[in-house]
């Protein structure tokens, strides 16, 4: 990696506060294509807010945000994903009533050619057809016979969930808790679609109270206690208990 | 001869279901079941009294089909949503009422009949979109529960029918009781505007974008929202949606009693809920079928007209009513796959 390479997104100074209570302060990082993040803290260490912040959720009191080079105010978190950010909250994840397809495809539909697309028709086989190929990217294979979203196992499910937002985002993901409530195995298949992510490219922010995983997947990690980063460190600096010390801010 | 290799697997995907399975599928589904359920009813009652498949009392069933249809059609668009319009009946009342004042108002200052009840019929569709348009801000501005909000206009739109209307059937209208048995076959020309009405109404549900929010957002509104669809604005047009549909009902039966009467579609919206339910859609949003809805609307008139064909006394409708929708959840509980139960 040369040194002089341009961060696709980079922060400075944020802060935040609602009302008396200060959720982000002064707040600086930079991350880069083709790497994932681990972004760790406690219970009200900030990483909710941080992502809202990057996600165009809310806007911060103080500071700047880059998004490949350009300095960027979101108005909503349209904004946000018309610069190239997707993000996946714990609660939105997919509608399990509807179809794979339909679903990568939520917000962003295929119309019709002609007349029909103009009276709001769908081309669901191109939507089904492309989403499989877009999903195959990331190393998802989704077994044809399952067609509703509510058919797939947890891991499955989330996988498909990042799957889409790799799929639409053109420089960086953010992924709140993606592995919780699922079991190992399905952990595994949901960290698998994150590295194909990276390699095709996009910047992962990996959120997660899960040590091991964050270990396991990210490139760097950046540690945030009370509203400030602590710690901004390539992951092989770190251990379960060294990263552990420096959430809870007790030494080890 | 060198050994061919056979092209390895590929990957873990399956074979798409191949034809004959989906044709299994598709006999097995509810829509398949409720409509040889529809049939076999049809059957019964024909057996019981041979005049039933008839075309006088084929165009006795549309005519009461078409009154029934359009807030059923409404109703599946709202549960689907993961709402639901309790004010669909009182609706019909308040706007037939409304409709048949005005109609009587133009025709008495020499109007003419024909622009008058096109008046009365677009001042119907306002009084129902207006209705819709009160539950819709009480539901997406005030954060009330569809149940309560559209529990308010249900009493409301009661209460006011019976007081525009001082008890009475406002106006008698030959013309338009003339012009609503026209028509030709089974059909009378309201008929068909209200089918044609209906099928555009299905079509919209399942392949256009529309239909396919109004599922998203009944199935989890929060991937809904995040996926960058105005989750409000689509729950506020459903709901004005669906009153104006009630509204054009209660155009509907004042063509049919030619004149506006408070009692017209009173408890209706009980009768639409159930369609939609027997028709397999999920009360908590986010699945359901169009045709469900209309086969079950089928089945709901059949027996009601059936019943008074083979001389049961009508106080027993509602219970068989019942049995439909007891059968209906059994069914789609026995369905594979479905985890969803009321």
């Amino acid at each position: 990696m040369s040194v002089e390479r341009e961060p696709i997104l980079e922060l400075r100074h944020i802060s935040k506060s609602y009302g008396s209570v200060r959720a982000l302060t002064d707040v600086s990082f930079r991350a880069y294509s083709g790497e994932v993040i681990g972004l760790v803290g406690d219970n009200g260490a900030g990483k909710s807010s941080l992502i809202k912040t990057i996600s165009g959720v809310h806007n911060p009191d103080s500071g700047e945000l880059f998004v490949d080079g350009v300095a960027r105010h979101w108005k909503s978190p349209h904004d946000s994903m018309q610069a190239g950010i997707e993000t996946l909250y714990q609660d939105s994840g997919l509608a399990p009533d509807l179809t794979i397809g339909s679903n990568i495809f939520l917000g962003r539909e295929l119309l019709r050619r002609g007349v029909l697309g103009r009276l709001g028709f769908l081309d669901q086989k191109t939507m089904e057809r492309r989403a499989l190929e877009e999903l195959e990217k990331v190393g998802i294979t989704v077994p044809l016979s399952k067609r509703t979203v509510s058919q797939l196992s947890g891991g499955q499910r989330q996988a498909v969930a990042i799957g889409r937002a790799a799929m639409w985002a053109k420089h960086v993901i953010i992924l709140d808790e993606p592995t919780n409530h699922l079991g190992a195995r399905q952990s595994l298949e949901v960290l698998k679609v994150i590295t194909a992510a990276k390699e095709q490219g996009l910047c992962v922010l990996f959120i997660s109270h899960t040590l091991p995983h964050v270990l396991e997947v990210t490139d760097r990690i950046i540690v945030l206690r009370l509203g400030a980063v602590v710690r901004d460190a390539p992951t092989t600096e770190y251990t379960v208990e060294s990263l552990l010390g420096t959430i809870t801010g007790l030494s080890v | 001869m060198s050994i061919v290799e056979t092209p390895p697997p590929q990957g873990t995907a399956e074979r798409p279901p191949s034809l004959l399975r989906r044709c299994a599928a598709l006999l097995t589904s509810q829509q398949s079941i409720l409509l040889v359920v529809l049939i076999a009813v049809m059957c019964f009652f024909d057996f019981h009294n041979s005049r039933f498949f008839s075309t006088s009392e084929f165009s006795n069933l549309i005519v009461d089909f078409c009154e029934a249809v359009l807030i059923a059609a409404a109703e599946t668009y709202v549960i689907i949503s993961g709402g639901i319009d309790l004010s669909v009946g009182s609706t019909v009342a308040v706007s037939g009422v409304v409709g048949a004042y005005v109609i009587q108002y133009l025709e008495g200052h020499h109007f003419g009949e024909v622009p008058s009840l096109l008046v009365g019929t677009l001042v119907c569709a306002g009084v129902g979109a207006l209705v819709g348009i009160i539950n819709a801000l009480m539901i997406t501005r005030a954060r009330l529960v569809p149940f309560v909000a559209t529990l308010v206009t249900l009493s409301a739109g009661e209460g006011l029918a019976l007081v525009f209307s001082k008890g009475g059937t406002i106006g008698y209208d030959p013309v338009a009781a003339v012009w609503s048995a026209t028509g030709f076959w089974i059909f009378t020309w309201l008929s068909v505007i209200v089918l044609v009405l209906t099928a555009i109404l299905g079509i919209v549900l399942h392949v256009s974008r529309y239909g396919r929010y109004n599922f998203a957002i009944g199935s989890n509104p929060f991937a809904a929202r995040a996926a960058g669809i105005n989750v409000n604005r689509h729950v506020a047009s459903v709901y004005i949606l669906s009153g104006l549909l009630a509204g054009l009902t209660g155009m509907i039966f004042y063509f049919q009693t030619s004149g506006g009467a408070p009692q017209s579609g009173i408890g209706n919206e009980l009768e639409a809920i159930a369609a939609v339910v027997i028709g397999g859609a999920s009360l908590v949003g986010g699945a359901g079928r169009f045709t469900g809805t209309i086969i079950g609307v089928a089945i709901l008139t059949v027996v009601h007209d059936g019943l008074t064909f083979i001389n049961v006394a009508t106080t027993w409708n509602e219970v068989v009513v019942a049995a439909f929708i007891a059968l209906a959840v059994l069914l789609q509980s026995l369905s594979a796959g479905s985890k969803k139960l009321l």
